[in-house]
C-alpha cells in the first residue's frame, strides 16, 4: 500500500501540484485522468523519484520513501516515449534492470534468460529477442518498455500515457493486454492518461486531477455518473454544462427555465449528459431549450449532434442500437429535452448538490 | 535502331538524370585529388639524382626509406606521437564534452561553451604554436613561476625543444576537435533514457558505462578521425617547438621538397597516405557510423 500525503510541487512561481493526498492499494488498476497541464506527469515523476516534492510525504508500506533515490523505491516507471536503449537488442533492453541494478543484480546468465523470456512471452514478444529496437513497431516498443520495467518486479508500476503514441486500433488491443498482464502479475498499475475513455475503461479506481489537485477519487462508474465537481464533469467530456441561477424552483439558463433535481436551491451550474438529452421538434411540449443544428459526427455505434444552444454548443449523443440516425439541415431550429432526474446541479463552489432521490445514489 | 531501343535508351537516361548532380564534384575530385594521388604514387618510382629527376622507374627511393634509420624512425616517431596525442586529447576532451553535453541543460549555454573552446582558433596557427615558446622556455613563464615559488631550483629544460613540448602544443591545439563531436553526440542523448536506467536500478557509473559512453562512441570516433588526420600530417608544431630535433613524416616531406627531392618526398607522401587510410579504416571499424548518425 502506498500513501501520498499533501504532495506539493512548484516550478518557479507556478504550482504544479497542490497538496495531493491519496492511497494506492496493492493489486489494483488505478487510472489518473487530467487535462494537459493538470500536473499528472509531475505527480508520476514525484512518486517515481525523478523529481523531489517541495512538501508532503510518500510512504510505501509505512516506510517514507520520499528521500530515496528512484532505484531504491521498488517502483517502475514506463515512460511516454518508451525510452528504450537504442544500442541494445530487445533482450538486452529487458535484461538491463536485472543485470545492471545496483542492489542484488542477477549474475546467473541462465536466470536472466529465463526471466526475460518469460516476460517477453507475457507481453507477446517471443521471438523478438535479437531484434534491434529500431526494427520493431510502436506497439512492440511499448511492450518492450513495459516488459523491461515489469521484469524487475516493481511493487507499483507507473505508466505515463502508455497508449498515447499508439494508433486507435493498437490502443484498443493494448488496453486489453495491459489489464491481462496486470491480472497475471498482480502488481499495482498507476496509469496516467489524458483520455477519458481509457481512464474510465481501464481503472478499478480513477483519480481526476485538475489544476494540480486531486478533485475526485472514486470507481469509474461513480465518477461518470456523479462527478463530484463541475470541473470533473468538464474533464470527462460527457456533459453539457450550463450556467445560470435558480429562479422560482427552476434553473434559469439564459431565459430557458429548466427543471431541477430536488433540494438544489443554490445551483449555479447545471449538467446534462450528452446521451441523456434527445432532439425534438422546436414546438414539442417537452422541449426544454431551443437550439440550432450545426453539424453531426458519425461515430460508428452512434451519432453525435452539435447544436448551438442559448449559451454555447450543446452536444447530443444518439445510440444507433436504439434509434435510427436523424438528418438535420445546418441552421435548422430544434428543441432539446431530457428528464429532470438525469440533470445534475452544482453549487456556487462547483460542488455537486446531492439530492436524496438521485439516480444511483446510495 | 528500332523504336523500342530508342525509348529504352531515353528511359535509361531519364532514370539516371539525378547522377548529373554529382558531375561537378566528381570532376573536381578527379582533377585535384585522384589524378594527383596517382601521380604521387607514380613519381615515387622515378629515378632521383642529386639535381634532377627522370621518369625511369626504380625502387631506389623506397629502399632508401625503409633502410634509413632517420626516415623509418620518423615513421615510428610519427605513429608514437599520434598515439600519445590521440590518447591525451581523448582523456582531456571527454570529461569536458561530458560536462557540456550532459550537465549543461541549457542549449544556449552549451553553444556558448563550445564556441569558447574555439577561441584559440581566432589567432593564426603559427602564432598559437610560437606562443608556447615564451611559455615553456628555459626562462619562460612556467619556469619563472615555479622558481619564484621555490618549487624548483633550476629551470626545467625538458619543457621546450623536446618531444614533450611538441605533445603539449599539439594536444592544446587539437583537443577541441575531440570535444566538439563528443559533446554533440552526448547532447543528443534523450534524458529519458538516463531516467529509465536509473529507475531500473543502475548506478551512475553503470549508466555511464552501459548507456552514455556507448551512445557517445560515434562522437569519439569522429573526433579521433579529426585528430588523427591532423596530427599525422603535422609538421609546423614539430618544427616550431622541437627546435628541429623531432622530425615527423611531415617535416621530412617539407625538407625533401625544399631540396627538390621529389621522388623521395612522393615516397613519404604515399606512406603517410597509407597510414592515414589504415587508421581511418580501423577507427570506422569501432562503430558503424552509418547506423549511428
Amino acid at each position: 500500500m502506498m500513501e501520498l500525503e499533501g504532495l506539493t510541487k512548484f516550478y518557479g512561481e507556478t504550482c504544479a501540484l497542490r497538496g495531493v493526498s491519496l492511497t494506492i492499494e496493492d493489486d489494483e488498476y488505478l487510472t489518473l485522468l487530467g487535462p494537459s497541464g493538470s500536473g499528472k506527469s509531475t505527480l508520476l515523476r514525484l512518486i517515481a523519484g525523478l523529481e523531489q516534492p517541495d512538501s508532503g510525504s510518500i510512504r510505501l508500506n509505512g516506510e517514507d520513501i520520499a528521500s530515496l533515490p528512484p532505484h531504491r523505491r521498488g517502483l517502475g516507471i514506463v515512460q511516454q516515449n518508451y525510452a528504450l536503449f537504442p544500442h541494445m537488442t530487445v533482450f538486452e533492453n529487458v535484461a538491463f534492470g536485472l543485470r545492471w541494478r545496483e542492489e542484488n543484480p542477477v549474475t546467473e546468465e541462465a536466470e536472466i534468460t529465463k526471466r526475460v523470456d518469460a516476460m517477453l512471452d507475457l507481453v507477446g514478444l517471443s521471438g523478438f529477442e535479437n531484434r534491434g529496437v529500431g526494427q520493431i513497431s510502436g506497439g512492440q516498443k511499448q511492450r518492450v518498455s513495459l516488459a523491461r520495467t515489469l521484469v524487475t518486479e516493481p511493487r507499483v508500476c507507473l505508466l505515463d500515457e502508455p497508449l498515447g503514441a499508439l494508433d486507435a486500433n493498437l490502443r484498443e488491443r493494448m488496453t486489453l493486454e495491459l489489464r491481462r498482464i496486470r491480472d497475471t502479475l498482480g502488481v499495482t498499475f498507476m496509469h496516467v492518461t489524458g483520455n477519458e475513455h481509457e481512464a474510465l475503461g481501464m481503472g478499478d479506481r480513477m483519480i481526476v486531477l485538475d489544476g494540480g489537485a486531486a478533485v475526485m477519487i472514486a470507481p469509474p462508474e461513480q465518477v461518470f455518473d456523479r462527478p463530484q465537481t463541475v470541473r470533473v464533469a468538464q474533464v470527462l467530456n460527457a456533459y453539457n454544462i450550463l450556467q445560470g441561477r435558480v429562479h422560482e424552483g427552476r434553473f434559469d439558463h439564459a431565459g430557458s427555465m429548466l427543471p431541477l433535481p430536488p433540494n438544489s436551491e443554490g445551483a449555479m451550474h447545471y449538467a446534462i449528459r450528452f446521451d441523456a438529452a434527445t432532439i425534438v421538434p422546436p414546438d414539442d411540449p417537452t422541449a426544454l431549450i431551443r437550439a440550432t443544428f450545426i453539424t453531426s459526427e458519425f461515430t460508428g455505434g452512434g451519432v453525435t449532434y452539435f447544436l448551438r444552444g442559448p449559451d454555447g454548443v450543446f452536444e447530443v449523443e444518439r445510440h444507433l442500437s436504439r434509434a435510427d440516425p436523424q438528418v438535420y439541415k445546418g441552421g435548422q431550429e430544434l428543441g432539446i429535452s431530457w428528464a429532470a432526474t438525469d440533470a445534475l446541479a452544482f453549487d456556487s463552489d462547483g460542488e455537486l448538490i446531492v439530492s436524496s432521490n438521485m439516480r444511483g445514489a446510495a | 535502331m528500332s523504336m523500342q531501343e530508342t525509348t529504352q535508351k531515353s528511359a535509361l537516361l531519364k532514370r539516371n538524370k539525378k547522377f548529373a548532380l554529382l558531375a561537378p564534384g566528381v570532376i573536381w575530385m578527379m582533377l585535384f585529388l585522384v589524378v594527383p594521388l596517382c601521380m604521387m604514387i607514380y613519381v615515387s618510382f622515378w629515378t632521383q639524382t642529386t639535381f634532377s629527376i627522370s621518369s625511369d622507374l626504380t625502387l631506389k627511393s623506397w629502399k632508401t626509406f625503409f633502410a634509413s634509420e632517420t626516415y623509418f624512425g620518423a615513421l615510428i616517431r610519427t605513429i608514437r606521437l599520434w598515439l600519445i596525442v590521440l590518447f591525451l586529447t581523448f582523456i582531456i576532451g571527454y570529461p569536458a564534452a561530458l560536462f557540456i553535453g550532459q550537465f549543461v541543460r541549457n542549449k544556449t549555454t552549451q553553444t556558448v561553451l563550445l564556441v569558447a573552446c574555439v577561441i584559440p582558433f581566432w589567432t593564426s596557427f603559427l602564432i598559437r604554436v610560437l606562443a608556447w615558446r615564451p611559455m615553456l622556455g628555459k626562462e619562460g613563464a612556467i619556469n619563472i613561476v615555479l622558481q619564484k615559488f621555490g618549487l624548483i631550483d633550476a629551470p626545467i629544460e625538458v619543457l621546450l625543444f623536446t618531444e614533450l613540448s611538441v605533445v603539449i602544443g599539439m594536444v592544446q591545439i587539437y583537443v577541441v576537435f575531440m570535444v566538439g563531436p563528443i559533446a554533440f553526440m552526448l547532447a543528443r542523448i534523450d534524458q529519458s533514457l538516463i531516467e529509465a536506467a536509473r529507475d531500473l536500478g543502475a548506478s551512475s557509473w553503470t549508466i555511464f558505462r552501459k548507456i552514455i559512453f556507448p551512445l557517445s562512441l560515434p562522437g569519439v570516433v569522429v573526433g579521433a578521425i579529426f585528430v588523427s588526420v591532423m596530427v599525422l600530417g603535422e609538421f609546423a608544431t614539430a618544427s616550431a617547438l622541437s627546435g628541429r630535433k623531432v622530425n615527423l613524416l611531415g617535416n621530412i616531406i617539407v625538407t625533401q621538397v625544399g631540396s627538390l627531392k621529389w621522388a623521395f618526398a612522393a615516397v613519404i607522401g604515399v606512406v603517410l597516405t597509407a597510414v592515414m587510410a589504415v587508421v581511418i579504416t580501423l577507427l570506422l571499424r569501432v562503430v558503424d557510423l552509418r547506423k549511428e548518425l
